[in-house]
């Protein structure tokens, strides 16, 4: 097991990973920005380095200067988190080279895994299924045009570099298409600094299932079950469960055995998640593979007892699974719902602040995962996400009982602070998500059906 | 990567809401000032904040007379001199990034600076290695370096100070 781990994240995941090592008995780096110079993770970890500015590319995204804090702490290893450099195969390669063990899938896995385009090709092989589309790049508009005349409308256009729910965009009909080919092909090359986008079939009426899986450097594999993720705004995730509701068990196994069989394909090692679309005829088409700790990982650690953080580092020590496929049981129901400082009722829009009142929900079978506390000022410049409130009942509908309790519990204020809890709190009481039958385009739903809903409106500065 | 890797610290800290308006910093520095003045001995931190904009100030005792008429510019500079507290102006050259930091090009050379030397914008004062990199440090304002702050081949953080300087004339 390592002696010292440094975290190369901020939020609530830095603090997740500390308790991790802690609890390991492993010692705790915390890197800081000037802004997040206050933050909870500063105040936990035994060590905190200020290594940049508040802007990312200067701090959380600046590679010398985490390699230079960890060198000069002793960490042997590094945990990334998630977004930031979770998934830069440069970023694992460089960690290699100064001989910190980077805790994640090696470099060459994340590298392959992390083109879209690629990823499609090897999963294909891998015999996981696929939604109708190109297997390649596309070029031009026309080499495009000639793949949706194949699959018909409508599709999707897909950044090959892209994630987090961005450089998408679905299309319609033919009158869209030209422009969207462009306007995504600009927003990849903007985002991403890769500009090579590939199309897809589009699901209107589709679930967002994943499966967690966890693959040690021994070459076992195992799936820890699915988590349903169908509740999305602009595909951000606002709520994650587990079971799937109404998910027959029969294709629950089958993408377990195909997200275990792709992992084993690519030599897949550490944590990772297998993105499923699933319409409602139960059949699942493979949409990428995560190769990092997810924000959702809580609901899947509520239902099988795996603490996965614990389990990731333990892989990247060189450590054998401790649980073989038959160890895994998924008992109850887990719902997580992201508390974000945005306000619902002007179009999401970032509203963060000083807490000065912060008391998270607690009592039976609530967890929560936050960086917060009262007095925090949650800086302006990274994202939204402030606390997840998790949930276990031995049934779905206790789960979102118990959850509405939960929310109601969780008192956020301050000025010009506004939060999603609320809007949570309808979302999961709607009847349509309550009877489990919802799809990906519920949270639209909701707004839609939202009598306080006002459109925003700026004025001019 | 910049070529800047020497900040000038003076007005106010640079991590305070440097987009809001003078005048909200005015009223700050006005409620500062007049929290100061009612008091009859100097505090060792002063902390106010009002929305995005914060203050952070730790006077030293002796300065808090030359201080409390001054404007913002001289109040929170000072502030920075207390923090370090065996410096005299206040003002510093820091690291802009973290690594170990050199005085010289390699182990025995004469160092780029010393206390008493007058340096110019672009002149190199140092460098920091971080993973392998060895990136220049440059002055960015005319000044005289005072005191030497990090030892040669001494770990430093962003922010961290290096050298204790005075403004000069350019």
């Amino acid at each position: 097991m390592f002696g010292k781990v440094l975290i190369a994240n901020r939020g609530e995941i830095a603090l997740r990973v500390a308790r991790a090592c802690r609890e390991l008995g492993v010692d705790t780096v915390a890197v800081y920005s000037t802004v997040d110079r206050d933050s909870a993770v500063v105040r936990y970890a035994d060590e905190a380095v200020h290594i940049g500015p508040g802007p990312s590319k200067r701090s959380y995204l600046n590679m010398p200067a985490l390699i230079a804090s960890a060198l000069r702490t002793g960490a042997d290893a590094i945990h990334p988190g998630y977004g930031f450099l979770s998934e830069n195969p440069y970023f694992a390669e460089v960690c290699a080279a100064n001989g910190i063990t980077f805790i994640g899938p090696p470099a060459d896995v994340i590298a392959r895994l992390g083109d879209k385009v690629a990823a499609r090709t090897l999963m294909a092989q891998a015999g996981v299924p696929m939604l109708p589309g190109s297997l390649r790049p596309l070029a031009t508009v026309s080499e495009a045009k000639a793949v949706v005349d194949e699959i018909g409308f409508p599709v999707i256009i897909k950044a090959a570099a892209g994630g987090g729910g961005r450089g998408m965009s679905v299309v319609h009909g033919e009158a869209e298409f030209a422009r969207a080919y462009r306007e995504t092909k600009a927003a990849a090359q903007a985002l991403f600094g890769d500009g090579r986008v590939y199309v897809e079939r589009y699901l209107e009426k589709a679930r967002h299932v994943e499966i967690q899986i966890l693959a040690d450097t021994h070459g076992n594999v195992i799936q820890l079950g699915e988590r349903d993720c169908s509740a999305q705004r602009r595909h951000q995730k606002l709520v994650e469960e587990t079971p799937a509701p109404g998910l027959p068990d029969r294709v629950r196994d089958a993408m377990g055995k195909a997200a275990v069989r792709g992992a084993r394909s690519v030599g897949y090692v550490g944590a990772g998640t297998f993105e499923f679309l699933v319409d409602e005829t139960g059949a699942f088409y493979f949409m990428e593979v995560n190769c990092r700790i997810q924000v959702e990982h809580p609901v899947t650690e509520m239902v099988t007892g795996v603490d996965l953080v614990q389990e990731q580092i333990r892989i990247a020590a060189g450590e054998r699974l401790r649980y073989r496929q038959q160890d895994v049981a998924l008992r109850g129901a887990a719902v997580e719902c992201r508390i974000n400082v945005e306000d619902p009722n002007r179009g999401f829009a970032p509203s963060p602040g000083v807490l000065e009142e912060f008391v998270p929900a607690a009592g039976p079978f609530v967890r929560v995962d936050t960086h917060g506390y009262q007095g925090y000022k949650v800086p302006a410049d990274y994202d939204s996400l402030l606390a997840k409130v998790v949930v276990w009942a031995p049934d779905r509908a206790q789960a979102l009982d118990r959850m509405a309790r939960a929310l109601e519990e969780f008192r956020i204020s301050g000025r010009g602070v506004r939060t999603t809890s609320a809007f949570l709190g309808e979302l999961i009481a709607n009847p349509v998500f309550r009877r489990g039958e919802h799809t990906t385009s519920i949270v639209d739903d909701v707004i839609a059906a939202r009598s306080t809903w006002t459109p925003v409106v700026l004025k001019a500065a | 990567m910049t070529t800047n890797d020497a900040i000038w610290l003076s007005g106010m800290d640079k991590s305070a809401g440097q987009n809001d308006s003078a005048d909200v910093l005015k009223q700050l520095t006005d409620s500062a000032l007049g929290l100061l003045a009612g008091l009859d001995r100097a505090p060792k931190s002063l902390r106010i904040k009002a929305d995005q904009v914060e203050i952070e100030v730790a006077w030293p005792e002796v300065e808090v007379v030359a201080a409390a008429p001054a404007p913002v510019a001289a109040a929170v500079a000072t502030a920075e001199a207390a923090r370090s507290a065996d410096t005299g102006t206040g003002q510093f050259f820091v690291a802009h990034t973290v690594g170990v930091f050199y005085r010289s090009h390699e182990p025995g050379a004469k160092p780029f600076v010393d206390a008493g030397d007058v340096v110019m914008p672009g002149q190199q004062i140092g460098i920091i290695e971080a993973m392998k990199l060895m990136i220049p440090v440059e002055a960015d304002a005319p000044a005289r370096i005072v005191e030497v702050l990090v030892a040669d081949g001494g770990a430093v953080e962003y922010g961290d100070k290096l050298y204790a300087i005075e403004p000069v004339d350019s």
